[in-house]
């Protein structure tokens, strides 16, 4: 009796077991992704693995190709301007959410109004500051009314994931999503998965993958381990080292700029020379190629990647001439001087050592560089503080928008949360080419910003970081600009 | 044998010297004995020496950072070379020299601790047991309290809030960990309290911290060195798992457990990164417990009297033996 | 019998207490958990808007007075990190910490006991030597590294087991021994040390020379003997792992417990999780606590209970 009790319990044992691996199976696909979703509500979180996870559930008015450019996607076609604060929006026909509610001008209108509603208290207002209104002109058109000209508001539209309005009133939504996406929500055990099955009605092109799982793992150590047991078809944020050791990796030039912050208005930075010094003594080459193992571009002497919309392709980056910088700094009368440098340690990828390795260069340059590595809330106070500016402060800039105005309203615009120049003739650049809502010359100005700012040298760009997923052999996805994880484009063997 | 004369002050210092060091002579040859414990004190030894002279023996500065000589191999790898014997980290620092030194801080951290909450605990103790009464009562009310605190979570969130750092590591984790010595004081003191020689030095007019200092805590010597090096070890793990968990020792600084986190992305492809930390750490307590445990046995009556049972009957083996051969030797030649 | 009950609730309330006024204490000194929680580019108003949402910007006499009035009634708010209720948090990864105890420590004492037996039945002899020395260097192996090399041969050099998380009962296989290793090596030295000292007895001799069976002799007279020092260990292992130790193990091995949504919540500097993850230890303590003394009143009815 008690032995036949054990066999049965082997049998169980060796049975989930199984189960266990047989996820691992075609055309299911396991994704381990760093933090789990707080919630799977599309518009309240800024928060990475809630979007990784929506983003395939959820489909937005228009989103992106691969290489940034922004195309219609629940919309029939680009949105039209019809009055100078006002953008006309055409939805495709016979759309569905996944319970059966119609993709309509009211579903759209009630979720813009749901994410841009004070009390709603959504995290992702700053996308959509600029919208004051909406309502639906016809069953599957809509006005978009924006406080002023806002040309930008498409790059906004690409951040609107549309809600069912019937169903996104349940008080259990945000643990049961449902839109219009690829794949359909099925389950999600708190701690251990997110399991998603294909949308067999999509509107679009049917993806080729059936179903999938997301993994939480917040170490990289782990997630990495994961892949090469087999256990993961992708992880995000792989180090540079492991592309030779797992069994396939994707590189793509991602959205985040780490620069050093100077300050132009006192100190010895205050010389425009002593400035450009700074720029030409790092050579940035070697640091894409040392730190990051050429995973990662040296930046264009702006705060913009290749494409993002303002990007000036004239301006390229201080070259690197430590003869020239040294003589500058004689020059300006400074060597031997010292200047402070911020930064902090665990935040961005290689921070830390980014720091350390731009103080190294402007040592050899004749400067003294008083390191200082602050944990993190303190190096905010540093970097928010508006009164005394540090020398130079280094910091990860990150443009989702894919647009000038977000990187240079933060740093470039006197005033910004982390400028530290009161240049006024560059803040109006940059104020004017907000609200002009024609294409062309909308670039134009920022192109002559980005030309002032390089000339001024107001900071150090470094470098344009690539994005690395580390992928398993069956596995196909070339990755995307925007860091999107949609798995409609992944294919299986 | 003459007896010893103490006429004089400078000959009673002598003779006194000579005590003592007849004493290490006796634990010399204990220690012989017990080749574990042997193993442990030698171990302990090259360590404190290794820790002190760090930055002597070490061959690189431990922080240096050299881009170009990244996640170098240990020598007897092809690429390795004699510069970074046991290779280099992500950042091109030299595993060898970061291992040295980080001995500095396990040790440190675990003298530290040990003193701080060996201290404040005895004192407590101490009071708790000769004092006895509302003392007494208010003491042990705070251990017993203080004991039942999920101590960890206390010390990760005290870490969190004031920031990490060598002397907040060394204060939280005393302030964790000196109720054993409290407990154990106490009751020793109750025990020795008894003891005639306590109530003469009351009778005779002594007053209470002499007693406590002068007559007491010489007694209490022997099982409190037993219990400081078993926390001393249990320190030494403790200081690797906070710095492990990125809330004990911060860099520019190097600890062990700091360096097996820093490791652990690289594992796969440099598995010295993680390995020869964490050789490290467990040697060290490997090494603590082995002298712990043979202090244990020779401190402890009842362990003693075994082993000098098992001595003396080898002892006589040995010269049963030599008489049998020196009966024999006459009939060989 | 209710006096004793009566004087270890009150003393278990003093903990509990203690506990939270420390951590409410040590939390209200974090500099600012606003600016960690909101995105880079936010500005002053928006700032003081969230720390007014928090009710941060009020007097701190306050502030406790509603917190005591809150862990009364067991609601400490809703998470910053996870905006749902922390409670439901702790309670949803709590019987994960257990379950990774109960497997673990119960493998520690399945193991410990007949381990630390045959070591005692011949002091000195060779399996002695070997228990003791294995027990030695599992006590001294740091566990975080141990779960490391696990995962390196385990998983991904043989891959029979997963690396990590939760789900099937192969997940918990790791984390489990790891968990596990350090408990048995102290379990073992105790078990090999009382049972030598209880084999050393005469009642023992005496039934060996009455012959009764070796099995019952040892197993049921000396084991039971024995029973009260290895209760209090093994309590003791578990308080450890409730109380916070778990986290280590957790945090190598993903799984999803109390011990890494703490470190978790400690990061995000979520003072609400926090004080709910703390609380809910306290309690735990308390209850295992007062659950040992009566357990040896079970095994020896002899104690006084005071």
């Amino acid at each position: 009796m008690k032995k036949r009790g054990c066999l049965f319990l082997a049998a169980v044992w060796m049975g989930m077991f199984l189960t266990g691996s047989g996820w691992a199976q075609t055309k299911q696909i396991t994704i381990a992704l760093g933090s789990e979703p707080t919630t799977l509500d599309p518009q309240i979180r800024e928060d990475g693995g809630e979007r990784a996870v929506n983003d395939n559930i959820y489909d937005t008015v228009l989103t992106r190709t691969r290489e940034g450019d922004l195309i219609p996607s629940l919309a029939a076609q680009m949105p039209r301007l019809v009055a100078p604060d006002t953008w006309e929006v055409t939805l495709r026909p016979g759309i569905t959410f996944h319970n059966g509610e119609p993709l309509n001008a009211d579903a759209v209108v009630y979720s813009i109004q749901r994410v841009i509603d004070p009390d709603f208290n959504s995290e992702q207002i700053s996308f959509f500051s600029t919208i004051k209104a909406a309502r639906a002109t016809g069953d599957l058109t809509l006005h978009v009314i924006t406080d002023g000209p806002d040309p930008i508001l498409p790059s906004r539209l690409y951040w609107l994931k549309v809600v069912p309005p019937v169903h996104s009133k349940d008080s259990r939504f945000a643990e049961n999503p449902v839109g219009t996406g690829p794949y359909r929500f099925v389950t999600w055990q708190r701690g251990q998965h997110i399991d998603l099955v294909r949308n067999d009605d999509y509107w679009g092109d049917a993806p080729q993958i059936m179903a999938v799982r997301y993994r939480f793992i917040e170490e990289p150590g782990t997630r990495l381990a994961g892949l090469m047991a087999g256990e993961f078809d992708l992880i995000t944020n792989l180090l540079p080292e492991f592309t030779s050791h797992v069994p396939k990796s994707v590189n793509v030039l991602g959205l985040e700029h780490p620069i050093v912050i100077l300050n132009a208005d006192s100190g010895i930075t205050k010389d425009p020379q002593v400035r450009q010094a700074l720029n030409l003594a790092v050579n940035k080459m070697a640091l894409a190629n040392g730190l990051f193992e050429g995973y990662a571009q040296v930046a264009q002497g702006q705060l913009l990647s290749p494409s993002f919309f303002g990007y000036n392709d004239q301006v390229t980056a201080y070259p690197y001439d430590p003869d020239k910088a040294k003589k500058l700094i004689e020059g300006a009368g400074v060597k031997g001087q010292t200047i402070e440098l911020i930064g902090t340690s665990g935040r961005w990828l290689k921070d830390r050592d980014l720091v350390e390795a731009v103080a190294g260069y402007w040592e050899q340059a004749g400067l003294k560089v008083n390191v200082r590595i602050f944990e993190f809330n303190e190096y905010l106070n540093r970097l928010f503080d508006r009164k005394t500016r540090a020398d130079a402060i280094f910091v990860v800039s990150s443009n989702e928008l894919l647009d000038a105005d977000k990187s240079f309203s933060a740093y470039y615009k006197a005033g910004g949360v982390g400028a530290s120049n009161t240049d006024s003739t560059l803040a109006s650049l940059i104020d004017t080419a907000r609200s002009e809502t024609d294409e062309q010359k909308r670039k134009n100005l920022y192109h002559q910003a980005v030309k002032r700012a390089y000339d001024q040298a107001y900071f150090v760009w470094l470098l344009n970081i690539e994005d690395i997923y580390g992928l398993s052999q069956r596995l196909d996805w070339p990755g995307r600009v925007d860091a999107r994880l949609l798995v409609q484009e992944m294919t299986c063997r | 044998m003459t007896p010893p004369r103490t006429d004089t002050l400078e000959q009673a210092l002598a003779e006194n010297r000579f005590e003592w060091w007849d004493s290490v002579c006796e634990l010399g040859r204990e220690l012989k004995r017990d080749k574990p414990g042997l193993i442990g004190v030698i171990l302990i030894t090259c360590l404190v020496l290794m820790a002190v002279f760090a930055p002597y023996i070490a061959p690189h500065d431990p922080a240096a950072q050299d881009l170009t000589a990244r996640l170098a191999p240990p020598v007897w790898y092809d690429k390795g070379t004699w510069d970074h014997m046991l290779g280099t980290d992500h950042l091109g620092r030299d595993v060898l020299s970061r291992a040295i030194h980080g001995a500095r801080v396990s040790l440190w951290v675990g003298a530290a601790v040990v003193l701080c909450a060996g201290g404040f605990g005895v004192v407590m103790g101490l009071m708790a047991g000769y004092l006895g009464g509302r003392t007494d009562a208010f003491i042990m009310r705070w251990i017993d309290t203080q004991v039942a605190f999920p101590g960890l979570l206390l010390a990760l969130i005290i870490l969190a809030v004031i920031g990490p750092s060598l002397t907040t590591v060394v204060v939280v984790l005393a302030l964790n960990g000196w109720m054993v010595y409290g407990r154990m004081t106490r009751s020793a003191v109750l025990s020795i309290r008894q003891s005639p020689y306590v109530e003469a030095a009351e009778v005779v007019g002594c007053r209470w911290p002499r007693i406590l200092f002068r007559h007491i805590l010489p007694n209490l010597t022997s099982p409190l060195l037993t219990l400081g090096i078993l926390e001393f070890a249990r320190i030494v793990l403790a200081e690797a798992a906070l710095s492990f968990l990125g809330l004990g020792i911060q860099p520019p600084a190097t600890s062990w457990g700091l360096d097996v986190a820093m490791g652990k992305n690289y594992m796969f492809m440099a598995w010295w990164l993680v390995t020869i930390p964490g050789c490290a750490i467990a040697v060290t307590v490997l090494a603590i417990n082995l002298v712990a445990s043979w202090l244990r046995l020779i401190s402890d009556p009842q362990e003693r009297e075994k082993q000098f049972a098992r001595h003396m009957a080898k002892g006589m083996r040995k010269n049963m033996q030599a008489e049998n051969d020196k009966e024999r030797q006459p009939e060989t030649s | 019998m209710g006096r004793f009950i009566y004087r270890r609730l009150i003393h278990g309330l003093i903990v509990i207490l203690g506990v939270t006024v420390i951590v409410f204490v040590v939390t209200r000194m974090v500099g600012d958990p606003v600016q960690v929680m909101l995105p880079l580019e936010s500005t002053p108003e928006q700032r003081a808007a969230f720390e007014k949402k928090l009710g941060l910007d009020r007097p701190i006499p306050i502030q406790f007075m509603e917190f005591m009035g809150n862990m009364a009634r067991l609601d400490f708010g809703d998470s910053l990190w996870q905006k749902r209720p922390a409670m439901e948090i702790v309670f949803e990864k709590l019987p994960m910490t257990i379950l990774l105890t109960v497997v673990g420590i119960g493998f520690a004492c399945v193991l410990a006991i007949p381990l630390g037996i045959i070591a005692a039945l011949r002091p000195g002899g060779m399996v002695d030597r070997v228990t003791v020395f294995g027990s030695l260097l599992g006590l001294s192996v740091p566990q975080f590294w141990l779960g490391l090399l696990f995962i390196v041969v385990f998983a991904v050099q043989f891959k029979i087991l997963p690396t990590s998380g939760a789900g099937t009962p192969s997940h918990i296989l790791l984390p489990a021994l790891t968990m596990g290793l350090p408990t048995l090596a102290r379990l073992v030295m105790l078990v090999r040390s009382s049972m030598i000292d209880e084999l050393n007895r005469q009642y023992v001799k005496t039934s060996f020379a009455k012959g009764l069976p070796f099995v019952r002799v040892v197993g049921l007279h000396a084991l039971r003997n024995a029973g009260l020092p290895i209760m209090t260990l093994v309590g003791w292992e578990v308080i450890r792992s409730l109380a916070g130790y778990s986290v280590v193990v957790e945090t190598v091995f993903a799984w999803p417990g109390i011990g890494l949504t703490a470190i978790q919540a400690i990061e995000r500097e979520d003072l609400i999780l926090i004080q709910a993850i703390v609380f809910t230890a306290a309690v735990c303590v308390v209850v295992i606590n007062i659950a040992m003394d009566f357990i040896y009143k079970l095994i020896d009815p002899r104690l006084k209970l005071t």
